[in-house]
């Protein structure tokens, strides 16, 4: 089944994994498109669950929402495995090797030797495919890199089997049945709507309503003797936008990609069109926003609350209208 | 067709590495491109910084008998209280304890093998913690 394998470099772990594990075998589907058609476009802000002593903050839907919901959308059978001890794990993840069967990992970035120190913080929710293996080694097709990377086995296994938030326990996931007919038309209108409606949910911390209150956050903030802390906040919020969300509004460039690919499939192009342009302005809000961020806690006299919260309302207006529109497809 | 610019600066936490994203090329159609973002490097470094920053606290803390180096080699390893009580399997307000002195010099060799293997180190360099 891996003949038809090919590494390629993607804008987001999750949605990259799927592309290529499903594409080799044999279900043809672009990054865009798992990300759209799973409706992973999102926003949440939870001032109670902390990371590092920062509020939680993702520009898109929980880790393995990708994984879980592909399945239930195309009707695809996925195997997915946790495990409670590493060796069988190890083990296991051999054997698929040998049987040139592919297959998606959950690791931690942190406790991944070929990333640049830099980058390895305790993000437990990386996600990677393995593709060979020589001694004791790994070969490794992570979406975040140009080319294949090589891993130690027992590097491997702690990053698979790293704690904490979002703990993967040894996931592993491939696709074990793939209907021949798929009817992708019909999945990607009830996906859109259903994306659609969770950006317009009521509950406060989610969607446009989410971004809003994290606005409202920011404009409250005040310098006065916390400078380390508003500094720590500000970049906490552009690393998860910009480290973890892929460049700027990433995640918006993404979804308006998925929705001009959309277009091939019998619906309303003139909606999809207005709607996708949306979501670019929100992206581009989103980089201003991340720039403003960045510029006020290199020189902190000069912070402007109320500036930065209005580029993130204004962010918000768009994906709101964007929504609105969707929804009426 | 909205445009919009890929930031092509400098970021050298990627070490060399380049990251994509989604961009439009001339045709106006979405394909993924190379790009560099300097916000990110700051924040990234920022975030560094930071753990580099609570290590020297932390340091000054053990000189004064305050903190425990499990505190220290916590920090090193970039990570916060959640993170490590999850790592060894105790309860928080547990690790806590842990990480002030007059406690830490209680612990038996049992519990400080485990915060020694979270902390990939070896269980002297917390017994015998010199600077």
């Amino acid at each position: 089944m891996n003949q038809r394998f090919e590494h390629a470099q993607f804008a987001h772990c999750e949605s990259g994994v799927v592309s290529t594990l499903l594409s080799s075998y044999g279900l043809k589907i672009s990054e865009p498109m798992a990300f759209g058609i799973t409706s992973s476009l999102s926003f949440v802000y939870m001032p109670i669950v902390k990371i590092s002593n920062m509020p939680l903050i993702a520009y898109r839907d929980l880790p393995k929402n990708i994984i879980n919901n592909i399945s239930k959308v195309l009707g695809i059978e996925m195997v997915k495995k946790q495990y409670k001890d590493p060796i069988q794990a190890n083990k296991d993840l051999t054997q698929f090797v040998q049987n040139s069967q592919l297959v998606g990992l959950q690791t931690s970035v942190f406790y991944l030797p070929y990333f640049p120190k830099d980058m390895r913080f305790h993000f437990n929710a990386h996600n990677l495919l393995v593709v060979g293996k020589e001694e004791n080694n790994y070969t490794i097709s992570d979406p975040v890199f140009e080319t294949l990377m090589s891993c130690d086995e027992n590097e491997l296994t702690k990053a698979r089997f790293a704690r904490g938030i979002f703990a993967p326990k040894g996931f592993l996931y491939y696709p074990k049945h793939i209907p021949k007919d798929i009817n992708l038309s019909k999945g990607i209108k009830k996906a859109i709507i259903k994306n659609a409606k969770a950006l317009l949910t009521p509950f406060p911390y989610a969607g446009v309503k989410g971004m809003r209150k994290l606005a409202t956050k920011i404009s409250k903030l005040k310098v006065d003797n916390n400078e380390r802390h508003i500094k720590n906040f500000l970049t906490h919020i552009v690393r998860m936008q910009e480290e973890i969300g892929t460049g700027g509004g990433g995640f918006r460039f993404l979804y308006a990609a998925f929705l001009q690919e959309a277009k091939a499939y019998n619906l309303d192009k003139s909606i999809l069109q207005e709607a996708s342009e949306l979501f670019i302005k929100s992206g581009n809000a989103l980089r201003e926003f991340a720039l403003l961020c960045v510029e006020s806690s290199k020189k902190l006299e000069r912070f402007d609350s109320q500036t930065i919260a209005n580029k993130l309302t204004e962010a918000s207006f768009y994906e709101q209208e964007a929504a609105l529109l969707l929804k009426k497809l | 067709m909205e445009k919009f610019e890929i930031p092509q600066e400098s970021n050298a936490t990627l070490n060399g590495q380049r990251k994509v994203m989604y961009g439009i090329n001339e045709s106006g159609k979405f394909e993924r491109v190379n790009y560099a973002s300097s916000a990110e490097e700051f924040a990234t470094q920022t975030a560094i910084e930071e753990f580099e920053q609570l290590c020297r606290e932390s340091l000054e803390r053990i000189q004064q008998e305050i903190s425990s180096p499990i505190e220290y080699f916590m920090y090193k390893n970039r990570m916060d209280l959640p993170t490590l009580s999850s790592v060894v399997g105790m309860f928080s307000f547990r690790v806590k304890r842990h990480l002030k002195m007059k406690h830490f010099k209680k612990l038996n060799d049992k519990i400080l093998q485990k915060y020694a293997e979270a902390l990939n180190i070896d269980i002297n360099e917390l017994k015998d913690f010199t600077q």
